[in-house]
């Protein structure tokens, strides 16, 4: 199977063939012969060389999303695009237009807000105050601009991925 | 003794109470909320029944419920761990009014230390020093502008009955003072339902240090030695250790000395904590407040002493004697506990709640963990984050350490972000090797790794693009696999054992890298 895989920046071309309990990979050039265990748990173990790599992968890698991987405890963000499912998933990231979205990390409830719609902020402003985990949070402008968008107000109940606030 | 507690709480505080009453072959009766119908201290107790639904306004603090569920249970006695109920008096005398029994101090004794202005004027009654501030409630903003500049800048505002950090603001100048105010009393009002707000000056470099207190009935008092819990973010503790690094036996006495005067002003019984703020400039400690329950860090205190404090805590309600006297108490080692919390340590430690999809948690030698979660738990929105606590015990601080680095390595929660890496830098950063602690550590810590972007790596790391294109490897595995069955050469019935010897046999067959 033939993949394109981005880590730490870096875009490297997969080529991965298992053969029984073997997989054999080639990532831009570089070789490798290795033992693997798939557990249903997530946990793969990849020896190479007397090495032992302990490898957790967190849910099921999709093309075009990063999905996080553990190799012992370091943890990578590894983003796997499969040629023969070209969706376009570069094109949905690129919704930079100069905006920035303030977006709810989590389920919670507005507390309090802080700027009305309009106003002009700068980088690092407090925009709304949300409420999760029995924890208050600001939640601060990512960049100097205007309020363009305002989606709520005290008391909104917002889960997570809501876009709060666009700063223009 | 009893023959049944029920116990008021949830996740691991609960866990460790039901292992405490199975010691003293007490039957545990646990009660849930409806989001916890399957949570690990339900399935650890005898009996459970469940007290409303998820927001624990409806359910764990629901105190008719629990009385009722006491009642129905035929329990004798309710312990209520830490936060929820543990220090609301009315919740104390609504259990003895029903002809129960509290695990705890007395209604009164919680009263007095549960507003910490009340507590402030105790202790000063009681000889101790107190750090310089309000001794009531702010009436307004034009007041706390008044008392802020008699004490000088930097200032904290503390509500009046809190606790962990919430309702707890810096101010630095004037100027913050308005915002500060106003964010205090609404986080103040929306966790304790109650908006007042005391000022204190801010102790330079201060250590925050305290006591572990019991006392029985019988008028028998003891202190079990201090608690360093410098290692604060966001005013709430995330590592704590027994000693202090500062492990001065004059100090200990004294503090210790002090501890039980002001417990036994309020005629204290149970497990207890008074806080104290030490100044590394002056080394004067100041009373800060008395926790009327048992702390979340007990375990560094039972890894050293060697006692067991719950269930030092239900014999004492039980009417009992201290098993021990002040000369029985010997502190042999250290101990350090991280708090693991699903919290985003990249993400301004921002909640991360989620189902536990993998859970290995560490073992071995001078390792404990207290954890209220297993595989496949959801962390719930509703609740405190912290999924466990990792402790390490050592005959040296270096020992304790050392074995924390291990057991933190070996960690590994999968499906919700925590805390582990976070730790995992700590225990390897030469400030903290070296114990030059206070409460600005963490800020110190994270200006450092700012300011170097290298993070400690051990020398056991092999090369990082080998490791980083092992990650890939396994990240096109699970994708060219996504059933994650074991392959179709292998035996589908191995036992754990036939796998473990063959990875060791691994070494010997595998293939080389080809270069």
């Amino acid at each position: 199977m033939k993949l394109r895989a981005t880590i730490q920046d870096v875009e490297i071309d997969v080529e991965i063939r298992r053969e029984g309990g073997q997989v054999f990979a080639n990532l831009d050039g570089r070789e490798y012969g290795l033992e693997a265990n798939l557990s249903p748990s997530g946990v793969t173990l990849l020896a190479s060389d007397g090495q032992v790599f302990d490898c957790r992968v967190e849910g099921q890698p999709a093309s075009g999303q990063a999905v996080d991987v553990f190799v012992g405890t370091d943890q990578f963000a590894v983003t796997l695009i499969d040629p023969k499912r070209l969706r376009g998933a570069a094109a949905a990231n690129a919704a930079a237009d100069g905006a920035a979205r303030i977006v709810a990390p989590m389920p919670g409830k507005i507390v309090r807000v802080l700027v009305t719609k309009g106003a002009s902020v700068e980088a690092g402003a407090g925009i709304v105050v949300v409420e999760a985990m029995k924890m208050q949070n600001e939640m601060k402008a990512p960049k100097a601009g205007t309020v363009v968008t305002l989606n709520v107000e005290v008391g909104t109940t917002i889960n997570g991925g809501d876009v709060l606030a666009i700063i223009e | 003794m009893f023959g049944k507690i029920l116990i008021a709480n949830r996740g691991e505080i609960a866990v460790r109470i039901i292992r405490a009453c199975r010691d003293l072959s007490i039957s545990p009766v646990a009660v849930f909320s409806q989001a916890d119908a399957a949570a690990l201290h339900v399935r650890m107790s005898d009996e459970a029944h469940c007290i409303g639904p998820a927001p624990s306004t409806e359910s764990y603090l629901n105190i008719p419920a629990i009385i009722e569920a006491a009642k129905k249970s035929g329990a004798e006695a309710i312990h209520p761990g830490y936060g929820f109920l543990a220090e609301n008096a009315e919740f104390a005398r609504a259990v003895s009014e029903a002809g129960l029994t509290f695990i705890g101090p007395t209604p009164e004794a919680m009263e007095v230390m549960g507003s910490k202005t009340s507590a402030r004027r105790a202790a000063i009654k009681a000889g101790a020093p107190v750090v310089p501030g309000t001794i009531e409630a702010l009436q307004n903003y034009e007041e706390a502008k008044q008392v802020a500049a008699k004490f000088g800048y930097p200032v904290m505002l503390k509500a009046a009955a809190g606790g962990g950090g919430k309702g707890m603001r810096q101010v630095a100048e004037e100027s913050e003072l308005s915002s500060a105010l106003e964010a205090a009393q609404s986080e103040a009002a929306s966790a304790f339902g109650n908006s007042d707000v005391y000022l204190e000056k801010v102790v330079a470099k201060p250590r925050h240090i305290e006591i572990q207190i019991f006392a029985d009935a019988l008028g028998n008092g003891v202190h079990l030695g201090e608690r360093e819990c410098s290692i604060q973010r966001r005013h709430q503790k995330v590592i704590e250790e027994c000693p202090s690094p500062i492990n001065d036996p004059d100090l200990r006495q004294r503090m210790g000395k002090a501890a039980i005067k002001i417990a036994m002003a309020v005629n204290y019984v149970g497990a207890g904590t008074v806080e104290f703020l030490f100044s590394d400039v002056t080394r004067e400690f100041y009373f800060l407040e008395m926790n009327t329950r048992l702390q979340v860090e007990h375990p560094v205190t039972e890894l050293v002493t060697g006692f067991d404090l719950v269930r030092e805590q239900i014999n004492v309600a039980a009417g009992g004697q201290l098993s021990f006297t002040q000369a029985d108490v010997q502190w042999y080692g250290h101990a350090i506990e991280c708090r693991v919390y699903a919290e985003d340590p990249d993400n301004n430690f921002f909640p991360s709640p989620g189902k536990i999809t993998f859970l290995r948690v560490p073992a071995g030698p001078g390792i404990r963990d207290d954890s209220g979660v297993s595989e496949g738990d959801e962390v719930s929105i509703h609740y405190d984050p912290m999924i466990s606590k990792l402790a390490a015990w050592g005959r040296t601080r270096a020992e304790a350490i050392a074995r924390m680095r291990r057991a933190l390595d070996e960690y590994a929660v999968g499906g919700i972000k925590t805390t582990l890496p976070f730790f995992r830098e700590i225990v390897r950063d030469e400030e903290f090797i070296a114990a030059r602690l206070d409460t600005g550590f963490i800020s110190r810590f994270n200006e450092r790794r700012r300011g170097t972007g290298v993070l400690p790596v051990d020398v056991h790391v092999q090369d990082a693009r080998a490791t980083a294109d092992i990650a890939v490897i396994a990240a096109a595995l699970a994708y060219a696999h996504p059933e994650r069955a074991p392959a179709t050469n292998h035996d589908e019935s191995q036992s754990k054992w036939k796998l473990a010897g063959r990875r060791t046999a691994l070494a010997n067959s595998l293939l080389k890298t080809v270069k």
